[in-house]
């Protein structure tokens, strides 16, 4: 297990300097994509300050308890899209044929279109959202535990975006269109960018378990201000692994549908 | 005008031969609207509340005028003007008997046109299951100064987009960076689709007015719900009116300098 654990960090690392070398490649555009993402976290970030120095509170949250669900909310949406970036490129590959190629080859084809063009804009602004992240954290005066919860619900944000983006994978084989499931996917995401209970019912309890936005972003920002208890950590986690049981269900079917189009 | 007529129509149908493509994007806009929606929904939960000079049915009325006013101005296919040039595909059109940018802003009305159509569906979907309250305005000088704000949006986000697409005839490799940067973000945000500008400090806000983003979205819906009338108004049209025009003749200057480096790479 170990051994091909290994295996698998030297490809990525391999697959993720190839990656890295392209774009550095073409300093410009790094710079235009940089620029572009910093503004829009500056943007909405601005639009959150000016807004709630109209109104201190939102849906019950303080200022800092709702800069920090944006952070939550941008700290696994710029990691994801940093681990995740091949998936926008994964379109093509199936059209053209060119998945054959991924196929034959002796790794996880899955792993190869999930991880195989880590994206360096976005490790660029990891640090700093990092370190926001624990500033505003720090501010909400958490206790070890729920700190401990909210990594842990993290990383079960985590877990609940990678199923979203093998599922999204998926629907490429068997509808040929990924570009727009990509982006509905970040569109629902991005609803987590405010605390989930803004959201009238039905659509705040279809966030929270049938498209688990609110256990992927919500939740952990909530267990930070110890509004969560263990129950709670228990159903997130448990959602999190039937989530990723059922993408990769959903992965396999997919699989039989390829038809090796224009190859 | 009648191969225009038709490009209007091939266009329309265009859109048709990917209907998921379609119908996923005005999924992503609902759900886009529905976040606007809910968040100030829940700012203005208490219906007494009145904040940045709004209560609960004109924010409301913003939220939905978006909607409608995203699809006039923001739905467009110009921005496809800078694959033609970083793939030479512009010589293409160049060597036929019709005038590019006349295509373009064709193919702009067409996608418009469809667009509006779906718009007003989600409009009616929407506002059957949300109930929000609505003002409709009922002053013909409101509502004629709004289809005036809307023309002249129309053809600054057409101008912009043009000239943004421009960017590949010197750098081919940012064609999309730079939409990103410009259509995705700064627009976006600007553009008073994300809040409304008057939420921002007034020096803040004067310094956006100065740009032309806000004439796109925000100064159309504010003309509409009435809060820009009298001096302000038609001063407010005039920089729209300005903008139009300094775009206009900077698209000319930077289109006839991008011919004379274009070299149809890739052809």
């Amino acid at each position: 297990m170990v051994k091909k654990l290994k295996k698998y960090f030297k490809i990525w690392w391999m697959m993720s300097r190839n990656s890295f070398t392209v774009v550095i490649g073409q300093k410009l555009a790094l710079s235009v994509f940089l620029i572009g993402k910093i503004f829009r976290f500056v943007f909405f970030f601005g639009f959150l300050y000016f807004l709630l120095l109209g109104n201190s509170t939102l849906a019950g949250y303080t200022s800092n308890q709702i800069i920090f669900f944006f952070l939550t909310f941008n700290l696994i949406d710029v990691i994801t899209q940093f681990l995740f970036r091949e998936v926008y490129n994964f379109r093509p590959m199936i059209i053209n044929g060119d998945f054959d190629l991924v196929l034959v080859k002796p790794i996880s084809a899955l792993f190869r279109v999930l991880m195989g063009g880590a994206d360096i804009v976005d490790l660029i602004t990891i640090p700093p959202l990092i370190f926001l992240t624990i500033y505003f954290g720090a501010l909400l005066h958490p206790s070890f535990l729920s700190t401990l919860y909210y990594v842990l619900l993290l990383a079960n944000g985590f877990l609940i975006a990678t199923a979203f983006h093998i599922i999204v994978l998926a629907f490429a084989i068997v509808t040929l269109e990924v570009d727009h499931t990509v982006m509905i996917y970040r569109d629902l995401t991005s609803l987590g960018r405010l605390p989930i209970e803004i959201y009238g019912q039905p659509l705040q309890a279809f966030l929270t378990y049938l498209i688990p936005v609110g256990i992927m972003i919500s939740l952990p920002a909530k267990a930070m201000m110890g509004l969560v208890g263990p129950s709670g950590i228990l159903i997130a986690l448990l959602v999190g692994i039937v989530f990723v049981f059922v993408s990769l269900k959903f992965w396999n079917y997919a699989l039989t549908k390829y038809s090796s189009a224009s190859s | 005008m009648r191969k225009y007529w038709s490009i209007f129509k091939i266009s329309f149908e265009q859109e048709f031969a990917y209907r998921l493509n379609f119908i996923l994007w005005r999924v992503r806009n609902v759900f886009q609207i529905l976040l606007t929606y809910f968040l100030w929904s829940t700012v203005f939960s208490n219906p007494q509340t009145q904040i940045f000079g709004y209560d609960r049915t004109k924010i409301i009325t913003y939220v939905f005028g978006i909607m409608i006013v995203r699809a006039l101005v923001l739905s467009a296919r110009a921005m496809d003007v800078s694959t033609d040039i970083a793939q030479g595909d512009l010589s293409n059109y160049l060597l036929k008997p019709l005038s590019y940018f006349k295509y373009w802003f064709t193919r702009d009305i067409s996608s418009k046109a469809l667009n509006l159509i779906f718009a007003t569906v989600e409009f009616a979907v929407l506002f059957i299951i949300l109930k929000p309250p609505f003002f409709f305005q009922g002053n013909p000088v409101a509502l004629l100064a709004f289809t005036l704000a809307i023309v002249l949006a129309i053809f600054i986000y057409f101008f912009l987009l043009f000239l943004i697409s421009s960017i590949p005839f010197w750098a081919p490799e940012i064609g999309w960076g730079s939409h990103f940067l410009v259509t995705v973000v700064i627009i976006e945000a600007l553009s008073g689709s994300l809040f409304p500008i008057n939420i921002l400090p007034l020096g803040l806000q004067s310094i956006v007015m100065a740009t032309p983003f806000p004439y796109l979205i925000y100064f159309p819906v504010e003309v509409y719900l009435g809060n820009i009338g009298g001096g302000a108004l038609i001063g407010g049209l005039m920089i729209a009116a300005a903008w139009t025009g300094v775009l206009w003749f900077s698209l000319k200057f930077v289109w006839q300098k991008g011919l004379k480096v274009y070299q149809a790479i890739g052809r």
